[in-house]
């Protein structure tokens, strides 16, 4: 290679170089920062924090039923049957409830799960 | 080559005008991303208005009113009052002027008979859903007895039932 004949502005070159540089690295810091935004706020849009919500409110509303055996449509295995049937057909998540008593305490088992979100509680009363 | 003095200049000018178009590529993609990002941050907000919304109707007035309001709107089919409390409170701004977001509300049961589902319309704005708005869906839980619906009009239907409350959110 031939020999720089002339080599009075390599700083000038040098800065040169570091400004390109930055420049780009700014382009691809701007560029990824809207994409995790997007992303975020897909994710937060797909996340069913209102449906798992509500599918607990009203199943622990529901543990606060009587079975009444003298009406076919006796209460608490009406609704909860209810929010299953409707939770599947209308929020495509499959709901599980389970209720075991020990001593005074009551555990209630909630379980969610649309496919991509899974919910699992325990609940207990008192 | 007769004179090659400048070279380096030449390899820079090479480069910087790489790195430039390398930018504007950059630039220009990033920009054309943004939109989708933001219709989803407005969607957000407007479940979020509407499940608050809805939540304040489903609590009682006070602690010895044993149903909240939404639980007598759907009990007793009450479009008009359901269409006095809803947009007042999603249509509230801290300045004088309303927001205008529509809506169309709908029940969902299940039918006693025969256990299928079955939607019926509750409330709506006054305009009508088309079904090319861009709409965001908000629900809520009722527990209620004596539903209006005419599958229960039989007498073994007694006691409390679950339904769904569904309400479509749009701007326009």
């Amino acid at each position: 290679m031939a020999r720089l004949k002339n080599d009075d502005a390599q700083w000038i070159v040098l800065m040169g170089f570091i400004v390109s540089f930055s420049l780009f690295f700014l382009a691809i810091l701007i560029n990824q920062s809207t994409v995790v935004g997007q992303t975020t706020a897909e994710a937060v849009s797909e996340f069913p924090k209102n449906d798992i919500r509500g599918v607990r409110g009203v199943l622990i509303e529901s543990t606060f039923l009587v079975d009444d055996p003298t009406h076919l449509f006796d209460n608490r295995t009406t609704v909860q049957n209810e929010i299953r049937t409707l939770a599947l057909s209308r929020q495509n998540a499959i709901i599980g409830i389970s209720s075991t008593t020990v001593g005074e305490f009551t555990y209630t088992e909630i379980h969610y799960n649309n496919g991509v979100t899974a919910y699992n509680e325990t609940y207990t009363f008192p | 080559m007769v004179n090659e003095g400048g070279q380096l200049y030449t390899i820079e000018g090479v480069a910087a005008a790489l790195l430039l178009l390398v930018t504007a590529y950059f630039v220009v993609n990033s920009t054309s991303v943004y939109t989708p990002g933001d219709t989803h941050l407005s969607d957000m907000q407007m479940e979020v208005i509407g499940s608050d919304a809805l939540a304040m109707m489903d609590t009682a007035d006070n602690i010895t009113m044993t149903k909240s309001p939404l639980r007598q709107i759907v009990e007793q089919d009450d479009a008009e009052r359901f269409n006095t409390l809803f947009p007042n409170t999603i249509n509230a701004r801290t300045e004088d002027t309303q927001d205008d977001i529509q809506y169309v509300a709908n029940v969902t049961y299940v039918n006693p008979i025969d256990s299928t589902i079955t939607s019926t319309h509750l409330a709506n704005s006054t305009r009508p859903f088309t079904g090319t708005e861009h709409a965001v869906r908000v629900s809520r839980w009722v527990l209620i007895e004596s539903p209006p619906f005419p599958e229960f009009s039989a007498g073994n239907t007694k006691g409390m039932h679950a339904v769904l409350v569904e309400v479509l959110l749009w701007r326009d």
